[in-house]
């Protein structure tokens, strides 16, 4: 009988640690491994002695029990998010963690937001996920309260370490910006240099040399129409807010669909500039058709000398990049003589959600990657800055990406913080954009339909 | 067995009888439905279903995101015929149709009849030649015509360029208007080879001595085309035209959302395009719902008004 127990316990000890033996080299592996599609665990055991490396995040309790992860593959990548998930799995070896990552993870996982048991994270980005819309829908978890107070792993307010502000959607808080890139205008600076052009600082010095540029032969300017959220981006809303003595609520109360602010004489200013452009003939006719593929190499191969576009540029084309190429960016050029640089910023947000079912767990993720420490992993491993505000000269961050971090966190630059529109006004002002870069409208015209847009979108 | 012997059956020969045409019948019915309960069964929930739950969806105000929606009756029907880019986009998909039959048909009538009629050594060649365009996927045709219909780097221009001093740089898929015509040659090329096929079929159906008799009787090769060709394809060609509507009115999102994704402006939208836009874009699922609908609506419409402006009778061969 004594034996028979203790073979018994034997084999119940062999069962307990082999599954753990496995756990710690699957928990290595999954760093390096794709996660496209997969659902990832990283851990699956409790208590492995192991993965005792740091602290809970939120100093005092343990977390415990499953915790998910969504998140979206795209631009960015999934180095940082395999890192990030392996660290505070080490630093909380009793969580349970699901990572659901991949390119397509936002279709597969609507269902279960419809049906009301999301992951508890989610990081918005990526198509069919928008974050006003979820805010709408009712899915995320008000964070306004949490926010003001919440402290992360290293005990600076989070708050107070963000480059760009969260946006607030009838004054509350629901998601967090974790990117800050920016929109803006490229040029060669190596042809400017051979060609003995001005490179420009605001919006008379991008007309002087457009004229000059256009007598050489060269289109100055190219957008990609196909998606004309690309003009809107790094032209027109930059180019509102220079109108607007650098104050951005201008956008804020357009995405709040106040239709005053639409009507504003800064956006009839705004507009007045792309006219002028078109009218001046500054803008390559073939915009109109081309997506972003096609505008980047176009641009890249001296067709065109400016191109709206964002700080992924680079990266993005890095393989198409021509000998002697040399990137010179300006978040903006609507801005009179001596006005400041505006950022128009790109980002992607975090979120918890609000049927999760470890808002714990959610929480102390936000502390943790909200870091000083992640931020500057997140630099290296994406190739985009952080929205941590810091230092990040000293990193191994690609060197665009520090110039890029250097602009934005400049205190000359009005850096707008994200904005996300009504989808059907974005959708109203895209079109009206690109039929005003190709002269089909007029400013009156473009108003008339956004306004309408917002009319009908605010019922 | 019983009417052989002249005697009437008695009762227990009329049981077996019964019994025996009992599991006959038993059989075939098994037999019948282990073909269709499978089909019925798929049919049901691919097809079915999903066409209820669309009809169910477009009577909701729901985001296709959120855990709830809100009845509304026909409000999104009704804001639908407002709407008028779903005008425009019911235009654009007719005009595809109209465009796509007469261009199909015409070419594919063209190539069928030069392949079997004018016997020449290259006619199996070309049969493949001209299949080509069936067999690469209509994502890769877009992609394609995207190249041709480039303003500065594509294939048109440069070829227009030829001719002229300056470099040719129309943007193609970029007018303000009518920019759906350029969308019809890719449909036309990506579809010919199909219905050519299916035409050389029904022609080489045809007996030969028809075609001699003809001769013999003086008829040139336009005549015989006339009287003879045609009238005897002519229930291939109704099928194909009902096909290229249905599959056009159903199946133009692709070219169309690889190409121009119903731009410039909306320009180019047609009803799948509009019904994406709105669904996973714009997030108003029971407006797309209701596109949806439409979409299913007017194909059958329009089945039902081909088929009766196409009833003609059919020449049966003899």
């Amino acid at each position: 009988m004594v034996l028979k127990n203790k073979l018994a316990m034997g084999i119940a000890a062999t069962m307990l640690v082999l599954p753990l033996a496995a756990c710690g080299s699957n928990n290595e592996t999954t760093n390096n491994q794709p996660a496209n599609n997969a659902e990832t665990k990283t851990n699956e055991g409790a208590n492995n002695a192991a993965n005792t490396g740091g602290e809970t995040a939120d100093a005092g309790t343990k977390l415990t029990g499953d915790f998910e992860i969504q998140y979206f593959v795209g631009g960015y990548g999934d180095a940082w998010w395999k890192k990030v998930i392996a660290d505070f799995q080490a630093a909380n070896p009793e969580l349970n963690i699901k990572a659901l990552g991949g390119p397509k993870i936002n279709e597969q996982n609507k269902p279960r937001w419809i049906a009301g048991t999301p992951p508890d994270f989610v990081y918005i980005d990526g198509p069919e996920l928008n974050d006003r819309q979820l805010v709408e829908d009712g899915q995320l978890e008000d964070l306004t309260e949490w926010i003001q107070t919440a402290t992360n792993v290293d005990g600076d307010k989070i708050i107070d370490i963000l480059a760009q502000a969260p946006q607030q959607y009838d004054s509350k808080i629901y998601n967090i910006p974790l990117v800050l890139n920016s929109w803006g205008i490229f040029w060669d600076k190596a042809l400017f240099a051979e060609k003995g052009w001005t490179e420009p600082t605001d919006y008379q010095s991008f007309l002087d040399v457009s004229e000059k540029i256009k007598a050489a032969g060269i289109t100055p300017f190219i957008h990609t129409g196909k998606y004309p959220y690309y003009i809107n981006g790094a032209f027109l809303f930059p180019a509102i807010v220079s109108a607007n003595n650098n104050d951005y609520t201008v956008l804020q109360d357009m995405a709040a669909n106040k239709v005053e602010a639409y009507e504003s004489p800064a956006v009839m200013t705004a507009l007045n500039k792309i006219v002028e452009l078109r009218d001046k003939g500054f803008i390559d006719k073939g915009s109109v058709q081309i997506n972003h593929t096609d505008s980047q190499m176009l641009f890249l191969q001296h067709k065109d000398a400016f191109i709206a576009n964002g700080l992924w540029l680079p990266n993005e084309m890095s393989k198409d990049v021509p000998q002697g190429f040399q990137f010179g960016f300006i978040p903006s050029v609507g801005q009179d003589n001596g006005g400041k640089i505006v950022a128009n910023t790109s980002t992607a947000t975090v979120a918890i959600a609000k049927n999760a079912k470890n808002k714990d767990a959610a929480k102390a993720f936000l502390q943790f990657i909200f870091s000083k420490a992640q931020a500057s992993q997140w630099a290296e491993l994406s190739g985009a800055p952080s929205n941590i505000k810091g230092d990040i000269s000293a990193s191994n961050a690609p060197s665009h990406v520090k110039d890029a971090a250097k602009y934005l966190t400049d205190a000359n630059t009005v850096v707008i913080p994200t904005i996300t529109y009504n989808a059907d006004v974005d959708k109203a002002m895209q079109d009206a954009s690109a039929a005003l870069a190709a002269g089909t409208i007029e400013p009156a015209d473009w108003v008339k339909r956004v306004t309408d847009a917002v009319k009908k979108a605010a019922k | 067995m019983a009417r052989a012997t002249g005697h009437p059956p008695n009762l227990h020969e009329r049981k077996v009888n019964v019994m025996n045409s009992g599991s006959a019948k038993l059989q075939r019915t098994v037999f019948i439905a282990s073909f269709i309960v499978p089909t019925l069964l798929f049919f049901s929930v691919f097809t079915i279903y999903p066409t209820i739950k669309a009809l169910y969806f477009s009577f909701f105000d729901w985001s296709g995101m959120s855990q709830t929606k809100d009845f509304i009756g026909f409000d999104n029907y009704i804001e639908m015929f407002k709407d008028p880019i779903i005008w425009r986009a019911i235009g654009n998909d007719y005009f595809l149709v109209l465009g796509k039959i007469i261009g199909i048909m015409a070419l594919a009538t063209f190539f069928a009849v030069a392949l079997t009629r004018f016997n020449f050594k290259l006619a199996g060649f070309f049969r493949s030649i001209f299949f080509i365009p069936n067999v690469i996927s209509v994502v890769v045709i877009g992609v394609l015509w995207n190249f041709i219909y480039n303003p500065q780097i594509g294939f048109l221009n440069s070829f227009l360029s030829l001719f002229t001093k300056d470099q040719v740089t129309i943007t193609w898929l970029g007018f303000a208007d009518h920019t759906i015509w350029m969308l019809l040659p890719p449909a036309i090329w990506a579809g010919i080879g199909f219905y050519m096929l299916l035409l050389i079929a029904a022609i080489q159906n045809i007996p030969e001595s028809y075609y001699e008799a003809a001769s013999l009787e003086g008829s040139g090769q336009w005549r015989q085309f006339w009287t003879i060709t045609l009238p005897l394809i002519w229930e291939q060609m109704k099928v194909s035209i009902l096909n290229i509507m249905m599959t056009t009115l159903n199946g133009s999102f692709v070219i169309v959302w690889i190409m121009t994704e119903g731009g410039p402006d909306n320009s180019t939208q047609v009803m799948g395009t509009y019904l994406y836009q709105m669904a996973f874009r714009q997030y108003h699922f029971g407006f797309a719902s209701a596109i949806g609908v439409l979409i299913l609506v007017l194909s059958l419409l329009t089945t039902v008004v081909l088929q009766r402006l196409m009833r003609q009778e059919t020449v049966e061969l003899g």
